[in-house]
């Protein structure tokens, strides 16, 4: 199974598998099975693959709530990945601000330290009531060698908070995943453990790998305390620096994100011998059973059962009306990484095929959790480009593409319902409320009457002066 | 008289720029069919595209030569190549642009050197691939806009073969602008009877329609073959002197064809300036239809003064808006208490001391400044109004000062790619919405003019403070 577009590039066929009949793995290069990933990107072929500052700044640093988050390096980085994740909290110190040592070529050819330090002291005078300094290396300081680490001890002993130093530059890894892997390491290394609370923790839990996009977290936490239970911490999304300091007192990690922040759990297990269960919070099958895993763990099924009876109660009329209007759409699923394998069963909860699924960042991990669930005939694909997703929406044609702002108006320029499955067109979509806010959103983006109007009134492009260029090479023929 | 600072901080906080690629990146969008690739780490392609999408609501397409921490002992050339190899393979586009990152530069790759080979070794790919050098270190997203307009106009261009010879169009750069602009530009230009070149056009590449099929390239952008003419022009004019001042006059030196740099066209003796310069170079009179227009912006303006004289107001973003929005705020009869740029150049700001002199207003202009500094002047001494992009949203929900979004880049409202703030009826619009910003602050629950003027306020009223530091108000 190889793309048209993919001709010249027969290497993509190692990252792309069919579920064949029988449950058997079709790769795209015959071989027999197990697509490759997290490897390099083929250089030029249009990834929508982000960098590892990206991974750390924007996913697991950037949450933090009354951190100072600073970019060591030039303007763009800091420009770039301020405020638009919707890494929602209780105060939005985080979202409004971003700070950058803001390197310039002097800098760049005499060394960054000195500014950096005076950067770090400055940003806290003007911010005297942040609780620590994240400071986010880049390309450009990482290569002309700037110790940042040493600056930052340095920062610390004169504002008296922690200066958190990240080795995240861009080019360090083949894509975000680096950077989530950095961020763990450097949260952990740097901040937990370092504050001693007394008190009864034996009741206690993390949540692990859940950023707070639209306030995710409000559709899952009560059901937690319900069941009698204190989240301390959650990592990172509406976290304190406070609360990451005191992470290592719970009794018990819940990962919701297993691929961006496994790492910290597995540090604080083999550290402070922290259990931890993977569970995943989108949609009725796998809350319910998050639930029930964390009960279990503090002995508390009988709760759960309670309370899962009670929420399901409040949803199930909206769910099975939006099942009625969903079931039989196919879709195309297309996430950073777990979110693609954690909805397959939540769209088959609502009616829906998954026919598609790829991920920008994913290991072996995610893909055998993704076909594991997908049904024969479906197509997993490794950190797709532009012109791959554009044939899988023109040939294989979806009924709904899930995916995230970058993709999203190539797939309105194709003519095909999308849901922002990133940062939620109206959400939050997690937990048992979210998820009749997800289906909301999956109906509205199908049956709104402009996919008619397109249908019955679209026109071909008119002739332009120079039309001579407009239909080139490939994409001419009708399908 | 107006003052300099100079914001004397290490730390950046809340920066009102962005980096060199993307300049590069939105510059080559106005060819048609060309494509970008950009030699560093993904982050520096995947970012910008976002930002651009965010702005233009249109899918924003940028390669990347994803070079990693191996690539980044070893050079990044086999990279480089590879990525030329596989995007002229797949998309056989009519131009490559290759603009370089902080990683690429840092590192010395010789990217010139890496195009020589790679069409050494390929000699049936005639296309011209073209690079730009962007390392985020140096200058603003400007300076990579510009970078890529002076690397054209030494490039691109094909000599004349005799002398005198002309393609009868005159050279327009418009600098860093909406596609709304451009296309309000292009009207102006039409109703003179003369024939653009646009160096370059994104009117309609980042505000395409909905057509079916897809064109493999998006409709519009300038034409390679209209670049490689653009020498045998009868002028250039570039409308914004920081972004495309230059390769103006690459154009005037290398190929004989005059230069005319020209203040952003924003108000009305922005725009009479360059329809002046339009009909200097071609001996075409002023068309009825766009003396129409000016005597609107003029009646526009006429009824609207009562409202908008006296208002103190913050400006910011890049050098050559601030110039001309300073001309249309002044002509409003209000007053730019504060203009704002991260650009460090003297030079601008000592014309901006003397442009706000010529007007009769007093300003202090802040460079290398950013929007925490802005904040900062703003709560010392507030304003009625902030003008500038998005990220000044943050000032104005702090300070519940209403905020005119415009400039680069507007990604909480919609739509605004499509506007134009340039020409008699950018202008206008621009006046409308200012004095309705300033209706709905006053007055919400008050319709009527008369009202309004007696100080009777509805609900939502906040008090305003005038030059003369009177309010009508309470308080």
């Amino acid at each position: 199974m190889q793309f048209k577009c993919n001709e010249t590039l027969p290497e993509r066929g190692t990252h792309i598998a069919l579920k064949a009949a029988g449950g058997g793995c079709q790769r795209g290069d015959g071989t027999s099975c197990g697509i490759v990933s997290n490897s390099a990107t083929t250089p030029g072929d249009m990834t929508e693959r982000g960098c590892t500052y990206a991974g750390c700044r924007g996913v697991v640093g950037g949450p933090v709530k009354d951190a100072i988050q600073l970019t060591h390096g030039p303007i763009g980085c800091a420009f770039f990945s301020w405020g638009y994740r919707p890494h929602l909290a209780d105060t939005d110190f985080h979202m409004k601000y971003t700070f950058v040592s803001d390197m310039k070529e002097t800098n760049i050819v005499f060394g960054g330290e000195k500014k950096l330090l005076q950067s770090i002291i400055e940003a806290n005078r003007e911010f005297p009531e942040a609780k620590a300094v994240f400071v986010y290396n880049t390309c450009a300081t990482a290569l002309i060698g700037d110790d940042g680490r040493d600056v930052a001890k340095q920062a610390e002993e004169i504002i008296g908070k922690p200066v958190v130093f990240f080795e995240c530059e861009g080019f360090k890894g083949v894509s975000q995943s680096m950077g989530h892997h950095v961020g763990n390491e450097t949260i952990f290394r740097q901040l937990v453990g370092s504050i001693e609370p007394e008190g009864d923790f034996s009741r206690t839990i993390n949540i692990v790998g859940d950023y707070n996009i639209k306030n995710d977290i409000r559709t899952f936490e009560y059901l937690f305390e319900a069941l009698g239970l204190k989240i301390i911490t959650r990592f990172t999304g509406n976290v304190g620096v406070d609360e990451l300091r005191i992470m290592h007192k719970a009794a018990l990690n819940v990962i919701h994100c297993q691929r961006s922040a496994t790492y910290i759990a597995d540090m604080m297990h083999d550290k402070y011998g922290t259990p931890a269960i993977n569970v995943t919070l989108w949609g009725i099958k796998h809350m319910s059973q998050a639930l029930r895993d964390t009960a279990k763990f503090f002995g508390l099924e009988a709760e759960a059962e309670e309370i899962i009876e009670r929420e399901l109660a409040k949803i199930q009329p909206k769910i099975d009306y939006y099942r009625e209007r969903l079931k039989g759409k196919t879709v195309f699923i297309y996430q950073g990484g777990p979110r693609t394998w954690h909805w397959i069963e939540l769209l088959r909860e609502l009616g829906m095929e998954t026919m598609t699924a790829a991920t920008t960042f994913g290991h072996d991990d995610d893909y055998e959790k993704i076909f594991e669930q997908i049904s024969e005939g479906a197509m997993m694909i490794d950190n797709p480009n532009v012109p791959e997703i554009e044939e899988i929406l023109t040939k294989r044609r979806p009924d709904l593409f899930i995916s995230g702002n970058k993709e999203k108006y190539l797939a309105y320029k194709l003519g095909v319902p999308f849901v922002n499955g990133h940062t939620y067109d109206t959400g939050p979509y997690a937990g048992f409320i979210g998820m009749v806010n997800f289906a909301r959103d999956m109906d509205k983006a199908l049956h709104a009457p402009i996919w008619g109007t397109l249908r019955n009134r679209a026109r071909p492009a008119p002739a332009a002066h120079h039309s001579a260029h407009g239909f080139a090479h490939g994409f001419e023929e009708a399908d | 008289m107006s003052c300099v600072t100079l914001q004397d901080r290490a730390v950046a906080i809340n920066p009102t720029r962005s980096c060199a690629p993307i300049g590069a990146m939105l510059a080559n969008y106005g060819i048609h069919g060309a494509i970008t690739i950009n030699h560093g780490s993904q982050g520096c392609a995947t970012y910008p595209r976002h930002q651009m999408a965010r702005h233009f609501r249109e899918p924003v397409e940028v390669a990347t030569t994803s070079l990693t921490e191996k690539t980044t002992v070893y050079g990044g050339r086999n990279n480089l190549l590879a990525a030329l190899k596989n995007i002229w393979e797949r998309f056989h586009p009519t131009m490559i642009m290759v603009c370089s990152t902080c990683l690429s530069e840092t590192i010395g790759d010789d990217i010139p050197g890496v195009i020589d080979e790679f069409k050494e070794k390929n000699p049936d790919i005639t296309i011209p691939i073209m690079s730009v050098k962007t390392p985020s270190y140096i200058g603003t997203h400007t300076t990579g806009f510009d970078n890529f307009l002076t690397e054209l106009a030494n490039t691109m261009p094909e000599r004349r073969k005799k002398k005198g010879e002309t393609n009868g169009k005159i050279n327009i750069i418009p600098g860093w602008v909406n596609p709304g602009d451009i296309r309000e530009l292009k009207h102006i230009v039409r109703e003179m009877g003369l024939h653009g070149l646009w160096l370059t056009d994104y009117s309609e590449t980042l505000d395409g329609g909905y057509y079916e099929p897809r064109p493999h390239f998006a409709r519009g952008g300038t034409t390679v073959e209209d670049l490689r003419s653009s020498a045998k022009s009868l002028a250039t004019i570039a409308l914004q002197r920081h972004i495309g001042g230059e390769a103006a006059r690459v154009y005037e030196r290398r190929h004989n064809v005059p230069a005319h740099i020209l203040p952003m066209p924003i108000g009305l003796a922005n725009t009479d300036a360059f329809v002046e310069t339009l009909t200097e170079i071609t001996d075409h009179a002023i068309p009825e239809a766009l003396q129409v227009e000016r005597a609107r912006l003029l009646d526009a303006l006429v009824d609207t003064h009562m409202f908008t004289t006296g208002l103190r107001v913050a400006l910011y973003g890049d050098p050559d808006l601030l110039e001309g929005l300073t001309g249309l705020v002044a002509e409003m009869g209000m007053t730019p208490a504060y203009i704002l740029t991260a650009d460090e150049r003297k030079p601008w700001a000592e014309r901006m001391v003397e442009l706000t002199q010529e007007l009769g207003v007093e300003s202090e202009i802040i460079i290398k400044g950013d929007l925490h500094e802005l904040h900062k002047r703003i709560k010392a001494n507030p304003v009625d109004l902030i003008i500038g992009h998005s990220k000044g949203k943050f000032i104005s929900d702090a300070e519940k000062i209403p905020l005119i979004r415009l400039g680069f880049p507007v990604e909480d409202r919609f739509g605004y790619h499509r506007r134009s703030i340039v020409g008699y009826n950018g202008a206008i619009s621009l006046v409308d919405e200012i004095t309705n910003v300033v209706f709905e602050r006053k007055a919400t629950a008050v319709v009527s003019n008369t009202l309004l003027e007696i100080g009777v306020e509805g609900h939502t009223s906040i008090p305003f403070t005038f030059t003369n530091g009177s309010t009508n108000g309470k308080h």
